[in-house]
């Protein structure tokens, strides 16, 4: 009875049935999301179709449950596995198929390493600027960091999904051995700004001397949200407790002092350290000659790792690889800058195992298709041939 | 504002124009204030009409500083300076910096003040007539493409000879010979010679700077008018095709129909060359070469589709397709109102990704929309009844959807991981859910479906060209539709005015697809009852059931 059971689930997962279901159900999402896109922005869409295992997605008044893009490619893997592989037919005919297959299970394999390992962030620098780090565009996190007297920084980092859904009552509290107290997160607001709390102003959150975090809607594009939270330091031998807002536009950390040590607490976007720094020597926009259009972009950096210096040229098309690290010229600024203006390049930074993944799934997913649809081709030219060549006997014949 | 009548067409001369030009301008200032994304469509137009207008009218004006002298009696000096009571402006602005000194000269003594005055005249009366030079920069730099890229327009060198001590000789001479141009205007033959003096000069030096090499060429390509060339020779080949419609054992229409779209394939063909010869580019790197590209290699294949199994049909397809491309390709021209040979966009700066990624990408939408017309055809000929007996006629239909659907779906695949593996090295990701790219995998993902469907036998002749006609509107999507939505990554194919036509060929793609679902299933329902009698009379089902 379990046998028959199983044999009939596998024979459901494997099915050509299902693939068309999950097919289907891939472009719908794919639609939705797209049109999605001009009202919300794209990470906003990108968290709710693509990166989801469930969604609910609003017509007009109705409601319309639908599986997540990754559910759906998460079973579109075991299906494809189970159908198009181990339990397809295999002779001359199905050769082609199969590594056809092979090459998007290939695929679906390196979205999912890229979706659960890689690290995607910037480094913004000044011309002269040198930096050994890069931050995400779009997480945050609390660190507090003390001076040693070695003069070291020691910095204890808590990422955001840890207190990211902290709510008075069920609290974050981030420990650590190396801290004489507890951070606990009482709330934590995507995008806000810091308003001092007048009369005439209602706050729905605590206020702290005089200012309250205003929570504001969320942007378009999730780069423009300011993320806040209120922490409180409770001492860890007393039970004492400090509170504040921390906000991550705040230009300083808020500095506290336990025991005679002295801390800095701040929120800020998820940093890296690379294995190496760069520096940027120069940054140069080239426009096309009488026109607003940007022809090239691309920066001269001074990558050092272990005390050698290396000068490369970034520009778009053209990144920097370098120890598992790419580095992309990604944008620059200020936007209103006028000639002679210092300027900042941003780099985009990602660390991603899979990135020449696709690469080789496009290889064999092309030498599939061409010899599926190749050995298709030539035996319907053939026929062909023997149906025209018996068509023109038989008019020889009939005159 | 001056009312006139409004025409049939909404075409004004300037001259019609020109009462309500304050008005218009009035008008843009105001809905320049509005964000460009929250303007209703007639501010839009408006605003882009001001701009085209302005255009022209600095165009109107651009000789205006050319075709008089500027008074230099003023002051004795300036007599000097000059050496003559009047002069023109290639002159004045050659001796702006005797003229600067003059002033400053001027300037010290309290009793010269008038003369002080007329000098600043002098200098206000050329910049203000240069001024509305800016547009049009004719006058080639000196230094080399490296040094100086952009030529320069009659107010650059006016800025170039305050901010500079002197301006260099060649480019005061090249004023003049604007000038000579702009004052024999009346003079037919005198226009002729100092025009083909100022064309030698100019031709002199670009070639210098290395920039009239591919001048010619694209003169020739414009002489040529081979766009327009080939439509009417697909016209003559569509003609020719319905020709033997109705007369199909004519043989020299076939082999008419056949040489005509063949001429008028290689005329495109010549004409993507010749554009890819001019720009040193690979053959698709904007909007507009991608529907010439398209209608190129879909008569292409189904010229190859026709070579191989000679059934007529494909030799239809080729002359449908390349007389509706064209007419595409004119109408995006006429409503997109740029240069179609513009300079491309920093990341577009790559011919590799624009050879490969690109070049796929659009061969998979050129095989969609073939096999989404053929499927058209196969529609409308079931719902019409023609050839209802000739299960021959159908099979071929299918045979052809089928075969460009799977060669289509290489090129899909293909050229879709191509971009994204290009994005990996311009943007550090493979895939962004940007909507370009997700157009490009709605097609890839229509595409095996409908091979799916068709293996599994969920849908047989009838159902895999519903599915190839819903296709060609996933590859309409994917290809413009996704650009009308302003957002994402590849801003730079951005469109107005496509959205009608969109929407038209939605329309009746989908009409067709609800038409002939219907007809279906009253052709079902009517066979189901047919069956039913005969079962209750006692006999088998005849022969004249359609397959589906």
């Amino acid at each position: 009875m379990t046998m028959r059971f199983i044999e009939k689930f596998v024979d459901g997962l494997s099915s050509i049935w299902l693939s068309c279901t999950l097919l289907t159900l891939l472009g719908l999402l794919t639609w939705l999301g797209t049109l999605e896109q001009v009202n919300t922005g794209l990470f906003e869409v990108q968290r709710k179709y693509f990166d989801s295992i469930f969604l609910i997605h609003k017509a007009g008044p109705i409601a319309i449950p639908l599986p997540g893009a990754a559910l759906v490619m998460g079973v579109l893997f075991v299906n494809l596995l189970l159908g198009g592989i181990l339990r397809l037919r295999k002779d001359s005919s199905t050769w082609g198929i199969l590594v056809t297959h092979v090459g998007i299970l290939m695929l679906i394999v390196a979205g999912y390493v890229k979706f659960a390992f890689a690290e995607d962030g910037h480094v913004t620098l000044y011309e002269g600027e040198r930096s050994n780090t890069f931050e995400s565009y779009h997480h945050w996190e609390i660190a507090a960091s003390e001076a040693l007297p070695s003069g070291e920084l020691r910095e204890i980092v808590s990422k955001q999904e840890f207190f990211e859904n902290a709510v008075p009552g069920a609290e974050a509290r981030l420990r650590s051995t190396d801290l004489p107290f507890e951070i606990e997160v009482t709330h934590f607001l995507a995008n806000c700004r810091v308003l001092p709390k007048g009369p005439m102003v209602s706050a729905s959150v605590p206020v702290i001397e005089g200012y309250f975090l205003d929570e504001q809607p969320k942007e378009a594009q999730n780069e423009g949200n300011i993320a806040g939270a209120y922490v409180a330091l409770v001492d860890r031998a007393n039970g004492a407790r400090k509170e504040a807002i921390l906000w991550g536009a705040s230009r300083d950390p808020w500095t506290v002092e336990f025991g005679g040590r002295k801390f800095g607490i701040e929120l800020r976007r998820e940093q890296w350290v690379m294995p190496f720094s760069v520096a940027l020597e120069d940054f140069e926009k080239e426009d096309h000659p009488r026109m607003m259009m940007p022809k090239s972009f691309s920066s001269e950096v001074v990558v050092t790792e272990g005390g050698a210096d290396r000068k490369v040229k970034i520009s778009m098309n053209e990144p920097l690889r370098q120890k598992g690290l790419v580095l992309y010229q990604a944008s620059w600024g200020p936007s209103n800058a006028r000639p002679g203006d210092p300027l900042f390049s941003t780099l985009a930074v990602v660390r991603n195992p899979a990135d020449q993944y696709p690469l080789y799934s496009c290889l064999v997913i092309a030498l599939g298709l061409v010899m599926h649809f190749g050995r298709k081709l030539f035996k319907h030219i053939r026929a062909e041939s023997l149906r025209n060549a018996s068509a023109a006997t038989s008019a020889q014949k009939a005159s | 504002m001056p009312v006139f009548e409004k025409k049939k067409r909404d075409r004004y001369s300037m001259a019609e124009l020109r009462p309500c030009v304050e008005k218009l301008f009035e008008l843009a200032r105001q809905y320049g204030r509005i964000e460009e994304k929250d303007r209703k469509p007639v501010e839009q137009q408006v605003f882009a009409l001001a701009i085209n207008v302005n255009d022209y009218l600095q165009l109107e004006n651009h000789f205006a500083h050319a075709r008089f002298d500027f008074d230099t009696s003023g002051t004795p000096e300036l007599r000097r300076i000059f050496g003559a009571d009047s002069a023109p402006a290639s002159q004045v602005i050659a001796k702006v910096p005797e003229v600067m000194g003059l002033r400053e000269l001027l300037s010290r003594n309290p009793e010269r003040a008038e003369e002080l005055k007329t000098a600043t005249m002098l200098l206000q009366e050329v910049s203000e007539l240069v001024g509305g030079t800016e547009s049009l920069a004719l006058i080639p730099s000196l230094g080399s493409v490296e040094k100086e890229a952009a030529w320069h327009s009659p107010v650059d060198l006016l800025q170039r000879a305050f901010e500079q001590e002197k301006l260099e000789a060649p480019y005061v001479e090249m004023l003049g010979r604007f000038e000579r141009v702009a004052r024999a205007a009346g003079d037919p033959a005198a226009f002729e010679a100092s025009m083909a003096s100022l064309h030698e000069s100019v031709i002199a030096q670009a070639s210098t700077r290395g920039e009239y090499e591919k001048i010619p060429l694209e003169i020739s390509y414009y002489k040529a008018n081979l766009i327009q060339n080939s439509l009417v020779v697909f016209i003559l080949g569509f003609l020719l095709v319905a020709g033997l419609w109705l007369f199909p054992r004519v043989k020299a229409l076939y082999w008419g129909a056949n040489l005509s779209v063949f001429a008028a394939m290689a005329l495109l063909t010549g004409a993507i060359v010749m554009r890819c010869m001019i720009r040193e580019r690979p053959p698709v790197s904007t909007l507009y070469e991608t529907i010439l590209f398209v209608t190129a290699t879909g008569t292409l294949f189904a010229l190859v589709a026709e070579w191989i199994g000679r059934h007529r049909l494909a030799l239809s397809a080729a002359a449908i397709l390349g007389v509706i491309g064209l007419f595409i390709a004119n109408g995006y021209e006429t409503l997109d109102k740029k240069d179609t040979m513009p300079q491309l966009v920093a990341v577009l700066d790559t011919n590799f990704w624009l050879a490969t990624h690109v070049t796929a990408i659009t061969i998979g939408y050129s095989a969609g929309m073939l096999a989404a017309l053929v499927s058209s055809v196969y529609l409308i000929a079931r719902v019409l009844g023609i050839k209802r007996q000739d299960k021959e006629f159908s099979k071929n239909l299918t045979r052809m959807t089928y075969g460009t659907l799977a060669f289509g779906l290489i090129f899909s695949v293909v050229g879709t991981i191509l971009g994204g593996i290009w994005a990996n090295e311009s943007w550090g990701r493979f895939w962004g859910w940007d909507p370009k790219e997700n157009g490009a995998l709605l097609i890839c993902l229509a595409q095996i479906l409908m091979l799916h469907l068709r293996m599994g036998g969920y849908v047989r002749e009838f159902g895999l060209h519903m599915f190839a006609a819903f296709g060609g509107t996933v590859v309409a999507f994917s290809w413009f539709g996704v650009n009308l939505l302003g957002v994402g990554l590849h801003s730079y194919g951005f469109t107005s005015g496509i959205h009608t036509a969109l929407w038209t060929y939605y329309g009746i793609e989908w009409g067709l697809m609800a038409v002939a679902f219907v007809h279906y299933v009253i052709v079902r329902s009517r066979e189901a009852a047919v069956r039913e009698a005969l079962a209750a009379a006692g006999k088998t089902p005849g022969a004249s059931q359609q397959g589906t």
